[in-house]
């Protein structure tokens, strides 16, 4: 294990920013934190980079005891959502700062600012100004500038948080063959669901300052620990006590299968081949669906229709309980 | 011209017109008309007012003095401002609003209120420690020393005040980041930090040197009476004006106000380049 939290907690007054956090984090894998804004995931990166200190608790890297270790001592790589890039210095120079506080030799700082430059596609703006990029490229800057040190970990904040969501997209799918070519241990926080789940080995789900899940992006869907996991992950939906999504709801326009609950459609949309459907069941409860068109279509589905709702066969459903908090 | 009109909107260009007479006419009438009378006198009889003046050992030596008491009051002003700077703005700490509000004191309070609590901490005879350190040898008031620190005092805001906002603005991601790739503290100021607020810092120290050498109230309380050898060039042209020396006031105060205007020269100079990033022209290929 690469990296190993122990026990962490944080307070910013009154706000409890992590609540006795344990969570150990694997070697050369891609890790993704995910949450909501504000449930602690940043706290947690920033005080495994040294950026902010624990109230109590340990931080342990490839080992080494880090807790007391100040950020320059930690050998940690660290990306900000807003780039931090050095202003007053050319993107050249901004990749070698790391080098050069370490007093390389500078034929050395050259050739490998020069490799590093060419691995995020920016050797031809060596000699810019950051202010002369865009955001996308300050970014990979910022990972070049980060590599550099050859640090442990690397660690990322919300990397991709201040693009637009194409250069994004696109940052993502590059990000994860970067790591598949660099492949040191890399953690990297995001809100965005369908970020953590396309580009992580491993997601850590935290919500609130506590740990919720710990899990790679399959385990989390088909396994949700508990609803808010379930929730954040996709949407969800509740049909006769469990917690389930809306397209492992089976629909019949007959009482066919045991237990089914009845209902009437209350709104019916298309969107494109997917039909999505709000039934009304006669327990009270409002129900989403979502089935394909042709299947709508089969069953003869319009406002107003009697159907009879069941979960799926092999559907993931957790029991409605832990909902309430 | 168009740019103008679309700036003052609707207005009417009469109305343009009678607000830049009125102030163009307060301006002139309150600093430049004075000021340039100053420089008539001055030369009224040729060159004649100043060569006496630059002859005077007593003008040469207030002259010397005041430079060298603004280059120490700006130097020490420097490591100050720039340090406390940084602790207002990168630190939290109990009581930081009252500091914030102290080191603004100097603005509000008169140079005259400086000169005398100076004089009643530091009196040889019965200041609070000016007693033990007269006996030690250590003059502060009535000497360099406490014309120095008159000046520190009056100067105080006007380094932090230019820093400060750029430090806020600036924020500590770079630093952080500097951090993270292993600099340490003083690394990370030296390259990060300071060349961040670099023209703040020239702005400031420009503004601290005019605020020096023209300094009068405070410096004239603690130099004493002691004619000569703690006269500033303000307070020469005091005693000269006052003893029908006019020439050598007028001379005196017409270099005062040459050095203040090329101190403003050059912070006119160095505003605009303030934020633009240097030649990106050249950057580019």
């Amino acid at each position: 294990m690469s990296i190993e939290v122990r026990n962490l907690n944080k307070r910013f007054g009154d706000f409890v920013a992590l609540d006795d956090v344990s969570v150990s984090l694997p070697s050369g894998q891609l890790t993704a934190l995910l949450g909501p804004s504000g449930g602690g995931k940043s706290t947690l990166l920033r005080i495994i980079a040294g950026l902010d200190s624990a109230d109590s608790g340990s931080v342990s890297i490839e080992g080494t005891e880090a807790t007391h270790l100040p950020p320059q001592k930690r050998n940690v790589g660290f990306v900000f959502q807003h780039y931090a890039v050095f202003k007053h210095m050319t993107v050249a120079k901004n990749v070698a700062f790391g080098l050069e506080i370490r007093k390389r030799p500078k034929d050395e700082v050259v050739k490998r600012v020069d490799e590093l430059l060419k691995l995020v596609h920016l050797s031809q703006f060596s000699h810019r100004m950051p202010s002369q990029l865009s955001g996308g490229q300050r970014q990979r800057m910022a990972l070049a500038r980060a590599l550099a040190v050859e640090p442990t970990v690397l660690l990322l904040d919300e990397p991709f948080g201040a693009l637009d969501a194409k250069v994004r997209k696109e940052l993502r799918d590059w990000l994860r063959r970067l790591h598949d070519e660099v492949p040191v241990t890399t953690v990297f926080v995001t809100h965005d669901q369908e970020e953590a789940m396309e580009v992580a080995d491993e997601i850590v789900v935290i919500n609130e300052g506590r740990v919720e899940q710990v899990g790679s992006p399959d385990q989390l869907y088909d396994e949700p620990a508990n609803d808010f996991v379930m929730s954040f992950l996709g949407e969800v939906t509740h049909l006769g006590g469990v917690s389930l999504r809306p397209h492992d709801v089976e629909v019949d326009a007959a009482p066919t299968a045991a237990g089914s609950v009845e209902g009437t459609v209350s709104r019916l949309v298309r969107i494109g081949f997917e039909v999505r459907l709000n039934v009304l069941t006669v327990d009270g409860e409002e129900v989403s669906v979502v089935l394909t068109r042709t299947h709508a279509r089969s069953l003869g589905l319009e406002e107003g229709s009697t159907v009879f709702l069941t979960p799926a066969d092999g559907a993931t459903v957790i029991p409605r309980m832990v909902a309430a908090s | 011209m168009a740019s103008v009109s679309t700036a003052v909107g609707n207005r009417s260009r009469t109305t343009t017109w009678l607000l830049r007479i009125l102030v163009v006419g307060y301006l002139l009438m309150l600093v430049a008309w004075p000021t340039g009378l100053i420089a008539k006198n001055t030369f009224e009889d040729g060159f004649g007012g100043m060569q006496r003046a630059l002859e005077d050992p007593d003008v040469i030596h207030a002259l010397i003095l005041t430079v060298k008491v603004s280059v120490i009051a700006v130097a020490i002003n420097l490591v100050f401002g720039v340090g406390m700077s940084l602790l207002l703005v990168r630190y939290d700490f109990l009581g930081k609003r009252a500091l914030s509000a102290l080191i603004d004191l100097p603005l509000s309070v008169s140079p005259v209120v400086v000169g005398l609590a100076l004089v009643l901490v530091y009196n040889p005879r019965y200041g609070w420690l000016g007693e033990g350190l007269h006996e030690r040898g250590i003059d502060i008031v009535f000497a360099t020393p406490g014309i120095v620190m008159a000046t520190c005092f009056v100067v105080l805001p006007l380094i932090i005040r230019e820093v400060v906002p750029v430090l806020e603005e600036l924020g500590d991601d770079q630093e952080q980041a500097a951090r993270s790739l292993g600099a340490n503290g003083a690394q990370t100021f030296w390259r990060i930090t300071l060349p961040g607020i670099k023209w703040a810092i020239v702005y400031g120290v420009v503004l601290s040197l005019a605020r020096s050498l023209g300094e009068f109230g405070a410096v004239k309380i603690v130099a004493g009476r002691s004619i000569g050898n703690m006269e500033t060039a303000t307070l020469l042209v005091q005693r000269e004006y006052q003893n029908f020396h006019e020439d050598v006031a007028y001379s005196v105060s017409l270099l005062l106000v040459v050095a203040s205007v090329l101190c403003l020269i050059v912070v006119a100079i160095l505003r605009p380049s303030e934020g633009s990033h240097a030649d990106p022209q050249k950057e580019n290929k």
